[in-house]
């Protein structure tokens, strides 16, 4: 349990605080770097001072952090239908409800809306944190500090888990038949990757955060995957998707089948600070029109382009370029580009048939017989 | 009994073989024409048969000019004839320039099909 410790206000969060102004926050947008606000959720404000060092990181990241109590009465993530904040951290594992017009669906609202959300609980864990926990997709049983995945969920992955020998159990009862939670099926912090890309993390130790275990690994682990969690690692975007008929550079508004064409999409990695090429070898595109007529791994150049030719097949239609990426541990792409493919004109399909040249050769000897037999038949004696 | 079936057959083919000596020189050119384009007609079959009906129209086009010729080179055997009681008024011109047009009418059907 978290000890109280008198904690005055600090001059950093007043002046966080004084300039919280109606700032409209999107969804991670890389144009607005410096304007990354997280809203910090505790129980009290002891934890500022207890997890210093978890929040100057994120600070010297460039995030403005805005410290509430969990049951402050003027909590709003919302307002005038636009939100506040870009993320959100509950660190407060006890609160049974939130205060102002923060609830349950308000957020699960918020991770609708593609924001990302860090939460950590521990053995106060209340049925609020459950319950946002479970809305989440990760935990399905939420006991002390191990909770388990449910494991039908393909979104959810154990980042954490326990050893094999480990129980998870009250320490303070006498156990009365086996736990039912053991083993590697305990898992300590688990993330979630939405479909739409919003990212969530669970874990049921808030300690894992504070101060106190400077020494061990935990600083560079919360971290890192604080940095996963709000985008800084595995965000991808996709830009500039092109297709073209091979030889030529615009881009044509339908094909013909049997066409030669080329397609090409530039694929970038956020570096934390700056967009990089991603380099990776398993891109695939496909040719779509209820089924994959064509499936073919991309190529890269290694400064992001992602290339391939491949012809179209002998079926007309309504097909669609589709690329739909989804690695572990990065944004999941999805791109569709529709484009029609038509059939061959009356005047395109080819002239003579090497395959009907003895029936033109009959044809013609024929006529050629003909002319002959007449002239035979004429004038014979 | 084969004996007699063996040296029937023979004594058959051998008064065929004379009978056909003494048609008329014009008559056995009409049936060297006919023979000519059945033959090619069964050529055109055998291929269809190895490499498969792909171009059908082309393959019906061969067939039927092959068929065609034939079939309007035996028309005009029947009606020059002179052993043919039938046709004993049509004078043996009038045949030939109704075969002649028929056959111009052929060729063209048989250009256009061809593809």
């Amino acid at each position: 349990m978290a000890k109280l410790y008198p904690a005055p206000l600090s001059a950093i969060v007043l002046v966080l605080l004084a300039s919280k102004l109606c700032i409209p926050c999107d969804s991670f947008s890389a144009d607005r770097l410096t304007d990354r606000r997280l809203l910090v959720l505790v129980d009290d404000l002891a934890v500022r001072s207890s997890h210093s060092r978890f929040f100057s990181s994120l600070r010297s990241r460039g995030y403005e952090l805005d410290f509430k109590l969990a049951d402050d009465p003027s909590l709003a993530l919302r307002r005038y239908g636009q939100y506040l904040y870009d993320g959100l951290i509950l660190f407060s594992p006890s609160v049974q409800r939130f205060g102002g017009s923060l609830d349950l669906a308000a957020v699960l609202d918020f991770v609708d809306a593609g924001h990302d959300l860090i939460l950590a609980a521990d053995s106060s864990a209340s049925d609020l944190m459950r319950e946002i926990a479970t809305d989440c997709g990760g935990p399905v049983l939420f006991r002390g500090i191990g909770h388990s995945l449910n494991a039908a969920n393909s979104l959810v992955l154990k980042v954490l888990s326990a050893s094999a020998a480990a129980y998870s159990a009250n320490p303070s009862a006498e156990l009365s038949q086996p736990p039912s939670l053991t083993g590697s099926a305990i898992s300590l912090v688990s993330i979630v990757q939405a479909r739409n890309n919003a990212r969530v993390l669970i874990t049921g130790s808030l300690d894992m955060f504070s101060n106190r275990h400077e020494k061990s690994g935990n600083e560079q682990f919360v971290t890192e995957i604080s940095k996963w969690v709000f985008h800084e690692r595995g965000h991808l975007k996709a830009v500039n998707l092109h297709h073209h008929k091979v030889g030529e550079t615009n881009e044509p508004t339908m094909y013909r089948i049997n066409d030669d064409l080329e397609y090409s999409v530039e694929i970038y990695e956020w570096s934390g600070s700056s967009w990089e090429p991603y380099l990776a070898d398993d891109v695939q595109v496909q040719f779509y029109m209820m089924s994959p007529y064509v499936l073919k791994t991309l190529s890269t150049d290694q400064k992001g382009l992602y290339s391939t030719s491949f012809k179209v097949p002998d079926v007309y239609g309504v097909f669609q370029f589709k690329v739909d990426y989804q690695k572990l541990g990065y944004t999941s792409l999805s791109l569709s580009k529709q484009i029609p493919v038509q059939p061959f004109r009356h005047n395109e399909y080819a002239r003579f048939i090497t395959t009907a040249f003895p029936y033109y050769g009959a044809s013609f000897s024929n006529m050629v017989g003909f002319f002959i037999f007449t002239v035979f038949y004429l004038y014979n004696k | 009994m084969t004996k007699s079936n063996a040296s029937d057959a023979q004594a058959l083919i051998r008064s065929l073989r004379s009978a056909y000596a003494a048609t008329p020189t014009n008559l056995k050119i009409i049936d060297l024409y006919v023979v000519f384009a059945i033959a090619t007609a069964i050529i055109q079959v055998g291929y269809m048969g190895i490499v498969g009906s792909f171009p059908f129209n082309s393959f019906l086009s061969g067939v039927l000019s092959c068929v065609g010729t034939a079939v309007l080179a035996v028309c005009l055997r029947i009606q020059v004839n002179k052993e043919n009681k039938e046709f004993k008024d049509l004078p043996p011109e009038r045949a030939f320039a109704d075969f002649v047009l028929c056959n111009l009418v052929l060729h063209l059907v048989i250009m256009n099909f061809l593809g």
